[in-house]
């Protein structure tokens, strides 16, 4: 069939479209594309994190970590038969609690209360211990006490089966559940700890941090102390951190910087950590570590507590290799004490 | 520019293009999608601007399924726990609203909420007993959301699900007993997760062959279940009430022991009965030695570890000539001794310590790691003969 001249001049094919027609469209659909291209080029994150915080930096946690003092011990080992006396005694050898915390003072204590089993088991944090530590630090002149961990089973089981919330309750702590929307957006340069959430919210207004672990036994990573006692601070699915425990335990040495950690090593989880069961599993030691390398404090524990070879535990072995804390705690300035 | 030329003719088969025309409604539909497009990239790119906590944090619905355990005590993520996008600022506020009046083991409201039902809740009725919330369940996804680094040694025995339960002790301050039932795929898995934990120094129970009590609490493995009832603390009422449970549930779950022929072979006489063990692969680090059971013995004055294994009689001859081969190994030297009532037997050193290995119809067995080789020998070849019971 021909064109309708009208077409003709138009360059028109019988409803078809003009050269100049076509150039326009196939450029406006050209320019489309492009800018559909460079619009999701510009959005695009090329490292994952989470979303919308890509201008802003994560949380970085300070340091509470006081500053090296050459003359004071850095680790102190005190037995006793009593949790109070002992830990009075490893506290005084290293100068007193004055020594780390001031009148006015926020102080976060992070006891380990993973499991809700009662305190014989050892698997939690015993709450004499914590009475013990809660009562130097209000002693010292702090203003507030937080108590604080994210547990593996219900926060609030976990609490009322160790004793703790007895604890909180009875010396007037402050005792911080997780709640959603207590965690923040970490941000760490770890082995594999990079961007994870993070239980913030004890942290906001502390102004120093002590750890308060016991000592135990652990399927994976051969043993939990003051070091593992940070992995309750994370949220989310973090049970995939398993397949990289060492990595991920030596990470938070990096992570956390306290003013001063304590191992419990009064009763001593030896075998079927971390969760135990019987009182079998449990050995009494009568002593409590206390100290601000958190590496020597765990490296003594592993191997005079829980009386083990010290080559095995890779995660200490990283941690100092990495400059993060000393495992020869008797490179330290230490002091031994009986209570 | 040129004036538009007139498109030539189509030649041949070639249709001419024709642009019909578009219509108001195509017009306006194109444009609605358009619009919506757009709407939803603006909503995508919004949404992605502005930070959702639960999507990084706390799993809300993970929490529901273990948190029935203190209900009626103090403050608990049970019944109101926050859904997504909600806070539990309110938890702290809880008690009163949800009965912290409840003294202990008073199941107050909340307890009605209950966490993931995925099985029969574990009753028990017994006097002086109630339960502090829900049964809780797990399954070989979420068990280590219970016992955490623990999961990996129940899941390596072929863990099937976990319900537990707390009680507590009416008249005895704020006692409580935790009942936790593993059950696993078969009765010998059951035993060898039993076995791995055992107290060596576990008193036996009456009520179940495969159990001890040790301080505060009561193991036992029955059929493919393995309980533990542990109590809170060395309170005589709570003690007495643990072991009511213990006694209760080994009348309960139905019996079995499937698979367990081998254990039952083992010899009795000189036998450690807490030293009885399950393995299930690479027993002695050999890949050949499966499913095999092992105990120590006092025998002539000293301490030798037997095993056994029972399969096809080609299998255990295959597994007998492996550990044969092995033997002769790594400056090792390997000796056949007589045969007794039709078993093969090798004796062999090596790394400074003895074996005697034998193997008769599909059963392969035999001393290892032991300090002597002649109480060994005479340990196997009294097995063999039916001397030892």
């Amino acid at each position: 069939m021909n064109p309708e001249p009208d077409q003709e001049a138009s360059g028109k094919s019988d409803g078809g479209i003009s050269r100049r027609e076509f150039m326009i469209r196939a450029g406006a659909t050209g320019a489309l594309l492009a800018g559909a291209a460079a619009g999701g080029y510009a959005l695009w994150q090329r490292e994952h994190f989470v979303p919308g915080f890509q201008a802003e930096k994560g949380l970085q946690l300070p340091s509470y970590a006081l500053a090296p003092d050459k003359l004071l011990p850095s680790l102190a080992i005190a037995h006793g038969p009593e949790h109070d006396k002992t830990i009075r005694a490893a506290i005084g050898a290293l100068g007193g609690m004055g020594r780390f915390v001031k009148k006015g003072d926020v102080v976060m204590l992070k006891p380990n209360v993973a499991f809700d089993t009662p305190p014989p088991l050892a698997a939690t944090t015993h709450p004499e211990t914590l009475r013990a530590v809660a009562k130097l630090v209000l002693e010292a002149g702090a203003a507030r006490v937080y108590i604080a961990d994210n547990p593996i089973n219900s926060p609030t089981g976990c609490f009322w089966k160790s004793g703790l919330k007895q604890v909180a309750d009875d010396l007037g702590l402050d005792l911080m559940y997780p709640e959603a929307n207590s965690f923040s957006p970490l941000e760490l340069n770890g082995e594999v700890l990079r961007n994870w959430t993070f239980f913030h919210e004890p942290f906001k207004k502390a102004t120093k941090v002590i750890g308060v672990a016991p000592c135990k036994d652990h399927n994976l990573c051969h043993a939990s102390m003051t070091m593992k006692n940070w992995y309750g601070l994370l949220g989310g699915r973090r049970s995939q951190f398993h397949q990289y425990i060492h990595s991920i335990v030596s990470d938070f040495a990096l992570m956390m910087k306290p003013t001063l950690v304590i191992l419990d090593g009064m009763n001593v989880l030896m075998k079927n950590g971390p969760t135990g069961g019987r009182l079998s599993d449990v050995k009494q030691m009568n002593t409590v570590v206390a100290g601000t390398d958190m590496v020597a404090v765990d490296s003594y524990g592993y191997t005079h507590l829980m009386e083990r070879d010290l080559a095995e535990l890779t995660y200490i072995h990283k941690a100092h290799d990495r400059g993060l804390g000393n495992k020869n705690w008797k490179d330290l300035i230490y002091k031994e004490v009986q209570a | 520019m040129a004036a538009p030329v007139s498109a030539p003719p189509p030649t041949g088969n070639r249709k001419a293009f024709r642009r019909t025309r578009v219509s108001a409604v195509e017009r306006g539909a194109s444009l609605t999608i358009v619009l919506l497009l757009g709407v939803i990239g603006i909503g995508i790119w919004w949404k992605g601007r502005h930070f959702d906590p639960n999507r990084f944090a706390l799993r809300p619905d993970a929490l529901k399924s273990t948190a029935a355990d203190v209900k009626g005590k103090s403050g608990t993520v049970g019944a109101t726990d926050a859904g997504p996008g909600e806070t539990r600022a309110s938890l702290k506020a809880q008690p009163a609203a949800a009965g912290e009046s409840a003294g202990p083991g008073e199941e107050s409201a909340s307890a009605a909420a209950a966490p993931a039902g995925k099985g029969e809740p574990l009753e028990i009725k017994l006097d002086g007993l109630k339960p502090m919330g829900d049964t809780e369940f797990y399954n070989a996804e979420n068990l280590f959301e219970k016992i955490d680094g623990r999961a990996p040694a129940y899941l390596n025995f072929n863990f099937q699900n976990l319900r537990c339960r707390s009680f507590s002790v009416a008249g005895a301050g704020s006692s409580y007993v935790d009942v936790y039932e593993y059950r696993f795929d078969t009765p010998v898995n059951a035993f060898g997760m039993f076995a791995l934990e055992r107290d060596p120094q576990g008193e036996p129970l009456g009520f179940a062959p495969d159990g001890y009590a040790s301080g505060m609490g009561f193991f036992f493995r029955q059929g493919a279940c393995y309980v533990q009832v542990m109590a809170s603390d060395l309170n005589a009422k709570t003690i007495e009430l643990a072991k009511a449970i213990a006694t209760d549930r080994a009348k309960n779950l139905p019996a079995s022991d499937t698979g367990l022929d081998g254990r039952r072979r083992l010899p009795v006489t000189g036998m450690d009965p807490a030293s009885v063990q399950f393995v299930q692969e690479n027993a002695q680090g050999q890949s050949f030695l499966k499913n095999v059971f092992q105990a120590n013995y006092d025998f002539a004055g000293k301490k030798l570890p037997f095993f056994l294994m029972t399969t096809t009689p080609e299998a255990a001859a295959a597994a007998w000539k492996s550990y044969l081969d092995f033997a002769g190994q790594f400056g090792g030297k390997a000796t056949a001794l007589p045969d007794v009532n039709g078993a093969k037997i090798f004796m062999a050193q090596n790394f400074g310590s003895w074996k005697v290995i034998y193997q008769r119809d599909g059963e392969i067995g035999g001393v290892f790691d032991a300090a002597d080789g002649d109480p060994a020998r005479q340990f196997v070849e009294k097995y063999l003969e039916g001397q030892l019971k």
